[in-house]
């Protein structure tokens, strides 16, 4: 039975009516519009802290001095046009005695009486409600943010349900506008292929064997940008250790990832220009030594020959140590010229014409071991290259591949050119004696290294031409076989 | 030169043909071994041992350089090894290298069957010394 059926109260009813207003923990009032007269019941005085009557029970005080003004706006509206049938609710902020302003909900009521049309309203005070709901705002907005300026987003997943739930800075890592609930296999295959059976493993040993992870793998976002992430994923276990959710991070570390990328790249460049100074110094060292080691020698055997044969044959091997130094300052000469010559300009150049150039240049050799020199270039006529390393790149491959000419047949050179993308590919291929890649493919390209008994091995022209090569940021790439031949595979660009 | 010393055979294995000549040129002055063989590479050194027909005429140390073509100091000593059991003679192996490469003393010392590694130019004194050694060597090998 409701306190308003049938309509019938007797008098003790209404007296006790307005001791149970008077009494209640809540502010009640009323405000007539016509008459202006306005009731506060005993409680509304207790809600804001005065004793009945210590305040001016107006509606002008009410309007101007308790009500806060930002709220005047929310609190006419919700009274002036009450909804037909409803109860409007307006939270408001009202000045208190002690305790400054707090927030009040008030619900309103119209009614019309004998007197005139009546607004009469509930006020209750809310404020340590209204201000935790203020804080779990201001926290969930700021999670939001700290998410979106870092980039983390925060999933679960429930192990009984295998349902996946997503932040909002999920969606928008994803690139998806929706936020559409998807499964745990459907978020796994918006990584790249090759990571997609990595993912799976760790989140089913999180889910089956509590073990947490922290992995960093490349993703597709639903606008096709593939972005580097940090997937974090940590198990929560119930009393009896049963992974019951695995909860985690979700990380865009795409600059990060490519910055560290670029800066390994760099350093394994450093690294490799680094060992290549060292085996320079190293081979320097070396044969200066043994140059002026056999100078040493001679000049003493020279003081202690007699005979003046013996010193005349001293004295050759002097001039031919003298001439070695010279030859090898000459090679050190050439390979200090490569670093200075990398900072001239590069020009479009023309591999035929170069070509024409280096086979007229050594056409004594070509004509004299009947060598037959087929090249195309139509795959990739020209090449943005310094002129003297490439002019100086044929030159030593062609050189070699008639020097190491096979004994029982005439040299057979194939020289082509390919386009791969934006990376040029020069391609010389011999019929030669080849070398045993296995005994020497590691030093193929280090100076002073000869593997053949041939007298005018230097061991210098390869050692020149890949550090040509690779002072334009190419590489150089050997396949060979003992009796059948060599292929150099260079990457000029 | 004591006659009852028994003759000493040195074998130089180096491409480098000043340092060879270097080399038989200063032990013919200083008088020190009775022969000199020379080969141009661990390969051509290899072949001549392994020949029945040089039985006679093995060396009783060899000079053997790293940086070589076709068959290199390293390499050398690796085939070495592995006849060395068939030879029916004791030669003493050094290896000579202008290398002052740390590693390739190193490896060349931590080698047992590496007497020691000497740095070129090579010095007349040791030479002598090794050569006396072997000399006396042979002595203790007629009177046992």
């Amino acid at each position: 039975m409701s306190f308003s059926e049938s309509h019938k109260f007797s008098g003790e009813g209404i007296a006790h009516i307005a001791r149970i207003i008077d009494k209640i923990n809540l502010g009640i009032w009323e405000y007539n519009t016509d008459t202006k007269e306005v009731k506060w019941s005993s409680g509304f005085y207790t809600a804001l802290g005065y004793a009945p009557g210590e305040i001016e029970c107006s509606y002008n005080f009410f309007f101007n001095q308790l009500l806060y003004y930002h709220d005047k706006e929310v609190f006419l509206k919700a009274t002036q046009h009450p909804r037909q049938g409803g109860s409007p609710v307006a939270h408001v902020r009202l000045l208190t005695k002690l305790n400054g302003y707090q927030w009040f909900e008030n619900t309103t009521q119209k009614h019309d009486t004998a007197d005139g049309p009546v607004i009469y309203g509930v006020l209750k005070n809310i404020h340590a409600l209204k201000i935790s709901e203020i804080k779990v705002t201001e926290a969930e907005f700021k999670v939001n943010e700290i998410g979106r300026i870092a980039k983390i987003g925060s999933w679960e997943i429930d192990t009984a349900t295998m349902g996946l739930t997503f932040s909002k800075e999920m969606y928008d890592i994803f690139e998806l506008d929706d936020h559409v609930t998807m499964s745990v296999e459907e978020a796994i295959g918006f990584f790249e292929p090759h990571y997609r059976k990595t993912l799976t493993n760790v989140v089913n040993e999180a889910l089956n064997y509590c073990k947490p992870y922290d992995i960093e793998l490349l993703f597709k976002t639903a606008k096709n940008n593939v972005i580097w992430v940090r997937s974090k994923g940590v198990p929560v276990i119930n009393d009896h250790g049963k992974c019951v959710t695995v909860r985690g991070i979700f990380q865009d570390i795409d600059s990060i990832k490519r910055k560290g990328i670029t800066l390994q790249s760099s350093i394994n460049l450093l690294d490799d220009q680094n060992k290549r100074l060292q085996n320079f110094a190293y081979i320097v060292s070396h044969n200066l030594r043994s140059h002026s080691g056999n100078l040493k020698f001679m000049v003493n055997l020279f003081e202690e020959a007699k005979l003046s044969e013996e010193r005349t044959e001293i004295f050759s091997h002097i001039k031919t140590i003298s001439e070695s130094l010279s030859a090898t300052m000459g090679h050190l000469d050439e390979i200090v010229r490569i670093q200075s010559e990398i900072t001239r300009e590069r020009k479009l150049l023309d591999f035929e014409t170069i070509f024409n150039n280096v086979a007229s240049a050594l056409h004594t050799n070509i004509d004299r071991t009947n060598a037959v020199i087929n090249t195309n270039f139509s795959d990739c006529p020209q090449v943005n290259y310094i002129p003297a390393y490439l002019e100086s790149i044929l030159q030593n491959l062609l050189t070699n591949a008639i020097k190491y000419k096979h004994p029982d047949r005439n040299p057979v050179i194939n020289i082509t050119t390919r386009k791969v993308g934006n990376e040029v590919y020069l391609i010389f291929e011999d019929n030669g004696i080849g070398i045993d890649m296995q005994r020497y493919g590691d030093q193929l390209f280090g100076m002073y290294k000869t593997f053949h008994q041939n007298s005018d091995s230097k061991g210098i022209g390869l050692f020149i031409t890949r550090n040509q090569v690779e002072a334009l940021g190419g590489t150089i790439q050997v396949e060979s076989a003992v009796n059948i031949g060599t292929k150099f595979t260079v990457k000029l660009v | 030169m004591n006659t009852e010393n028994k003759s000493v055979t040195a074998g130089i294995v180096d491409d480098d043909e000043i340092f060879t000549y270097g080399f038989k040129k200063i032990t013919a002055i200083k008088g020190l071994f009775d022969e000199i063989l020379n080969f141009s590479n661990g390969k051509e050194a290899i072949d001549f041992l392994k020949d029945p027909q040089n039985k006679q005429r093995l060396p009783d140390v060899l000079f053997v350089d790293i940086n070589m073509p076709v068959m290199n100091g390293w390499e050398f000593n690796k085939a070495f090894e592995e006849i060395k059991s068939q030879l029916g003679k004791n030669i003493t192996l050094y290896n000579i290298s202008s290398s002052i490469d740390l590693e390739d003393i190193k490896r060349a010392k931590s080698n047992p069957i590496i007497a020691d590694y000497l740095l070129k130019p090579i010095d007349e004194q040791y030479l002598a010394e090794i050569f006396r050694s072997l000399q006396n060597a042979g002595d203790l090998r007629l009177y046992n």
